[in-house]
């Protein structure tokens, strides 16, 4: 009973804090603010590539 | 001049009343909107939906060698900022209505990248795949695809998530391709649209798959001068045939629908050739019956909009019909549950009066060759001003049933719905047909909906309308409706910035209106460098 209700406590936590890391994230909108720091890096590497042009 | 009742919102809506605390400096915003519990709860577990659509995605291999390939998939990494754009101050039905249909178009376009890139030659190189590919164009009715099982014959619009979708959720999404057209002495005095998609193939930046493609004239010049680049490249270098089809501008008249006609047979007979599959009626008028119901959604809910408390406006009821009307056609069962949900939410928020905005004092409809795409205008136009976008000029499309029992006399009939569908696609259908379909079914709509203003896009750098500036103006004081231009350059924000758009509503509004804005603080905001 111990062991299930160890189980169901540590769900609940693993749950509650994914939530609270995951809200955070979206309410101070991290993850478009991490976006914005790759995005130059990224342009770069499209910047240096190869193309065909060609008309 | 004429004036509508001016509409009070009784009770101030949940979480916080303006929406100027988001906006920041720079390329993104300072935080998402506080909407109250409830709401701010959905729009939370929508962004986690919208990681989910994304995360599916790249979680494939080939989609990352798509990824670091294609310039325009970096585009993709700001979906939720581009939702984000379309929910500014909504709650309730209108803020579920807005997510459930641009999740869904977000979906859409999702999947259409993961078909380009399982048989793109330079990616997934899925030739049996590939082979059964049929390319159309991102500006394009594809009702000549309704008797073909998607699963069997895919169509791939290949130009609407390497072009139009891209430039959803990063205005400068397609400057870089401006400046290639440009390079290689292309002019730039055409729609920034068709020159960008030009851009793309100079760039050799689109998927190449399929085993043909079928391109239609859309309505400009930049749209001719475009596809002529396009298809010489396809046909010459990657030799994948293309249909041209033809449809005729003049499309109110009666004498073209044979001629048009015709040419949705010859489509379908190239298509047939080049894919080795048949046609199939049972397959059309399957479709056929869908196209006519998403119809019949879409006139409801532009009578709900007829109402005092209208509830689906704005870029994503456009985006939205965009997709479904012309993109899907009918092909795709999904769209008949999504619009029954949307018409669902749009009733009950009727039935309770919801608002967008504490106070709606006019009503407007949205007029000419629209960016609101790019930005969040038409969102912001009913929290800063309380002006109510009931519909635009995109959105205004056919509202006849076609012929949906297989018959022998329907089978000739399809071919004519078909062909009345292509001349009455989005954009065409009042750009060009004379001058009914631009300038007076524009005040019909006006007395229906019992709109007192008129926001007229004006596109800079479309030439379909500039002649018609003088009678718009000349009618609209006739009739007693305000008329407020409002320049762009579409997909170009570097000729017309966000605020430089906004400013002109600003000043009309203050000049003009003599009116003071509902939320004075968003009246300009800092978002010009924003994606």
């Amino acid at each position: 009973m111990n062991k299930l209700l160890k189980f169901c406590l540590s769900l609940v936590g693993i749950v509650l804090g994914l939530f609270v890391v995951t809200f955070t994230v979206y309410f101070f909108n991290l993850d478009m603010k991490l976006t914005s720091a790759v995005a130059p890096l990224l342009q770069k590497w499209y910047d240096h590539m190869e193309h065909n042009q060609y008309l | 001049m004429k004036t509508v009742e001016k509409i009070v919102c009784p009770t101030p809506k949940a979480g916080e009343q303006s929406c100027s605390g988001i906006y920041g400096k720079g390329k993104v915003r300072k935080r998402r909107e506080w909407r109250g519990v409830k709401d701010t709860f959905y729009d939370y577990t929508r962004w986690l939906y919208l990681l989910g659509v994304i995360g599916k995605f790249i979680i494939k291999p080939r989609n990352i060698k798509g990824f670091f390939r294609y310039r325009w998939m970096m585009n993709y990494l700001f979906v939720p900022h581009g939702m984000d754009k379309f929910t500014i101050g909504l709650r309730d039905e209108a803020l579920r209505m807005t997510h459930i249909a641009m999740n869904y178009v977000i979906a859409d376009v999702t999947q259409a990248i993961d078909n380009c890139f399982r048989g793109d030659r330079r990616v997934g190189n899925d030739k049996a795949y590939s082979d059964r590919c049929v390319i159309t164009d991102e500006n394009s009715m594809t009702c000549f695809m309704m008797g073909f099982d998607p699963k069997v014959v895919p169509a791939i619009l290949r130009e609407v998530p390497t072009m139009f979708a891209g430039n959803i959720f990063n205005q400068f999404s397609v400057t870089h391709y401006l400046d290639v057209a440009q390079e290689h002495g292309l002019p730039g005095d055409v729609c920034p649209m068709p020159e960008a998609e030009a851009g793309i193939s100079i760039d050799d930046d689109f998927c190449v798959l399929g085993c043909c493609a079928v391109q239609n004239n859309t309505t400009c010049d930049g749209s001719l001068m475009g596809n002529g680049i396009i298809a010489k490249r396809l046909e010459r270098e990657y030799g994948i045939p293309t249909f041209q089809l033809a449809a005729p501008l003049r499309h109110k008249e009666d004498d073209v629908l044979e001629y048009a006609a015709q040419n949705i047979k010859d489509a379908i007979a190239f298509i047939e050739k080049h894919t080795g599959v048949a046609w199939s009626w049972d397959t059309y008028f399957a479709a056929a019956k869908r196209v006519n119901d998403a119809t019949r959604k879409r006139v409801a809910q532009l009578e709900i909009n007829c109402t005092n408390y209208p509830q689906f406006v704005g870029a994503v009821f456009s985006l939205y019909n965009d997709t479904n009307y012309m993109g899907n056609c009918g092909r795709n069962e999904e769209f008949c549950r999504k619009d029954k949900k949307l018409l669902a939410l749009a009733e009950r928020g009727l039935a309770a009066k919801h608002m967008m905005a504490r106070e709606y004092r006019h009503r407007c409809i949205v007029w000419g060759v629209q960016p609101q795409y790019l930005i969040d205008m038409l969102y912001w136009l009913v929290q800063c001003w309380g002006v109510v976008p009931l519909t635009d000029m995109l959105s205004m499309v056919n509202t006849d049933m076609i012929a949906e029992e297989d018959t022998p006399e329907n089978r000739e009939q399809a071919y004519r719905d078909m062909a009345m569908l292509n001349m009455e696609m989005i954009m065409r259908n009042h750009t060009h047909g004379g001058y009914k379909v631009l300038v007076d079914e524009l005040w019909e709509i006006c007395e229906k909906m019992n709109a007192d203003m008129v926001m007229m896009w004006e596109h800079m750098s479309c030439k379909a309308l500039t002649g018609m500036h003088g009678m718009f103006e000349e009618q609209a004081r006739e009739r007693g409706i305000h008329i407020m231009w409002v320049s762009h350059d579409l997909c170009d924000p570097r000729v017309f910035t966000r605020q430089a758009i906004r400013d002109q509503v600003n000043l009309y509004m203050r000049t003009v209106m003599r009116e003071e804005p509902l939320d004075p603080a968003i009246e300009v905001i800092d978002d010009n460098e924003a994606w």
